[in-house]
């Protein structure tokens, strides 16, 4: 296994029990994503997409195979292990944005550092810095309802983008916006990618998908890369 | 994440939350009260049996004949002079009678309790003169017509009269002349069958011969040498009367003061171990009540703890934000309570229920609030921290 491989993953394989049957949704899945790529994981909905990409981002956990995160056996981790592990490694950014709606902008970009114990004013000054580089350094104070689809889709990267994680994680970061603010916030990915951030998006777009580097197929469980 | 950060976080919940916030903590705050008023009323009637107490030796032994008895035997001098002499264990004996005359001063007129006394009766029941002297034996050899009054009878006889001028008044008992020897201080409490305050004291012959007649109720009062005494005491005397009255020792009674005294304050004890039941039912059901709203808050903001995990939050972190929500909820109810109680606890002059406020009581309120809180709030806690972060994140 080399170094640079930010994401490690052997046989993979996911299921859950219905009642009395087994469902799985992922069979024997592989694949590497390498420092500094853009990729794109498309399939319909069903595919186990979804669930690649939560068992990638540490919130899921496989029923067998093997995962490597920045050279780490993500195995073998405790819970608290790996809410540090998705603290520090990786930044999530949700289709429905998933902020925290009682807290103002700035606020949810700072806590994945106060989570992290740093000191507020430090987190303040990182958090202001990261909404800025995602043109919204004058909403700071504004609660997420009071923002549009795609500054509440730009407040939730700046989030990710907070803590230096290793890798980027995008589940369908355009699937709530209109085509227009979509496209925008795909350009932002580009730009991100192009000052050296490691970027997966989740897509069932093909046209969404176009814009990565790289395109890794999922169909019923399987991973063709 | 640092405990202020966390902190933080519960305030602002609790901010958007206020109404629910505060019936939630109504249980917490009905509780604290409880246990404030409870601890009160408590020391209230510790405070009321001490009073009542306070005067008498704990070593007084009542020696009275069994009335309603086949015999008629009755107590007189020479049972005293047997105990004096024959009753090691023993330091006092006086005798008392005692029954109701009519007593004249200027216009006014009263039927008042007289009692019939001796020069120890002063010494064996702490009585404190406010003027003049007590009893003594010659005034009883001489069958002097002297009196000793209670406070509240210098009220109703001498209302017009300085103070100073009641003693050497002449008052009728009985449509007999006597002088006010002495005026006694206010007891505030009475002792057995009489009451000082509201009676008065002559020379113990000259109540027999003049006021209760030769078949009044006699009573001895005795003083153990001390505490450690009375059990001893008790025997002695029961042998000296079994003598004396040739075997009808049985037609007697002997009481102590302590252990009336214990009496009294056992039921105050059991009276404050039943409130403090009642106020520790009121504090459980308010804690099920912040359990109740907790578990539903747990539910309504799984998705946000699916977030906080997602961008990772440590179990502690969810931990402590839902368990310190508890904390802060029950801690202001009770604060809220203990402001309630010393609202309330003046108003309960005007009942019966004598109250004594104390920073014991307000503790063991803020206590009782603390604990029921991080108790009941342990639970949701728990459960919203072992939430996996894929199901919580998941959940609409």
């Amino acid at each position: 296994m080399d170094q640079e491989n930010i994401i490690y993953m052997k046989d993979i394989v996911k299921a859950y029990k219905m009642g009395s049957n087994e469902l799985v949704v992922l069979k024997e899945a592989s694949l590497q994503v390498k420092q500094g790529e853009f990729v794109a994981i498309l399939g319909p909905s069903g595919s186990g997409k979804s669930t690649l990409m939560n068992i990638i981002g540490c919130i899921d956990v496989a029923n067998s195979g093997e995962y490597r995160l920045s050279g780490q056996n993500i195995d073998a981790k405790s819970e608290d292990e790996l809410s540090a592990i998705r603290n520090k490694e990786i930044g999530f950014i949700f289709q429905k944005f998933n902020l925290l709606p009682k807290y103002t902008a700035l606020h949810n970009v700072q806590m994945p550092l106060l989570l992290r114990g740093l000191d507020r004013k430090i987190a303040y000054e990182k958090a202001k810095d990261v909404l800025e580089k995602v043109g919204l350094g004058d909403r700071t104070e504004h609660k997420p309802l009071e923002l549009s689809g795609g500054q509440q889709q730009r407040v939730s990267i700046a989030r990710a983008l907070v803590g230096d994680p290793n890798i980027l994680l995008a589940d369908e970061p355009t699937g709530a916006l209109d085509s227009q603010t979509g496209k925008e916030i795909m350009d932002l990915f580009l730009k991100l990618n192009e000052q050296g951030n490691t970027i997966v998006i989740i897509t069932h777009d093909e046209e969404i998908a176009k814009k990565a580097k790289r395109i890794i197929h999922v169909k019923d469980g399987h991973v063709y890369q | 994440m640092r405990m202020i950060e966390i902190f933080r976080a519960v305030l602002i919940n609790i901010k958007e939350n206020k109404f629910k916030v505060f019936l939630t903590s109504l249980g917490i705050i009905v509780g604290a009260l409880t246990i404030i008023l409870v601890i009160g009323i408590g020391k209230g009637s510790q405070a009321n049996v001490q009073d009542q107490f306070q005067r008498l030796n704990v070593g007084t032994l009542y020696i009275m004949p069994n009335f309603g008895g086949q015999t008629t035997e009755t107590l007189g001098v020479e049972d005293i002079e047997a105990i004096k002499e024959e009753a090691p264990s023993v330091s006092n004996v006086t005798i008392m009678v005692s029954g109701n005359a009519d007593v004249n001063y200027a216009k006014t007129s009263a039927s008042v309790s007289i009692a019939g006394a001796t020069e120890d009766f002063q010494n064996i029941n702490n009585l404190v003169l406010a003027q003049g002297e007590f009893i003594n034996n010659d005034h009883n050899e001489d069958r002097k017509r002297v009196a000793v009054i209670g406070a509240e009878i210098v009220t109703m006889l001498f209302e017009e009269e300085a103070d100073s001028e009641i003693v050497g008044k002449d008052i009728i008992i009985k449509g007999k002349r006597y002088e006010v020897i002495g005026v006694l201080e206010r007891l505030g409490g009475s002792m057995q069958g009489f009451n000082p305050d509201e009676g008065i004291i002559v020379p113990y012959d000259v109540a027999e011969k003049y006021i209760v007649g030769k078949k009044a109720r006699t009573r001895v009062m005795a003083l153990a040498k001390d505490i450690d005494h009375v059990s001893d005491a008790i025997d002695e005397i029961t042998q000296i009367l079994s003598k004396v009255h040739k075997g009808k020792s049985d037609d007697f009674r002997i009481r102590d003061a302590g252990s009336s005294l214990v009496a009294a304050q056992d039921s105050a004890k059991a009276m404050t171990l039943l409130l403090m039941s009642i106020a520790t039912i009121v504090l459980i059901v308010g804690g099920i009540g912040i359990m109740n709203v907790l578990f539903v808050s747990v539910k309504e903001r799984t998705k946000e703890i699916g977030i906080l995990k997602a961008i990772g939050a440590r179990k502690k972190d969810i931990l402590l934000q839902f368990l310190l929500e508890s904390i802060v909820i029950s801690t202001s109810g009770g604060v809220i309570g203990i402001l309630l109680s010393i609202m309330i606890m003046p108003l309960m002059k005007y009942t019966d229920i004598r109250v004594i406020p104390s920073f014991f009581g307000y503790g063991m309120g803020l206590v009782f609030s603390v604990a029921t809180g991080t108790f009941f709030g342990y639970y949701p806690a728990m459960k919203a921290a072992n939430l996996k972060p894929i199901d919580a994140l998941n959940y609409e």
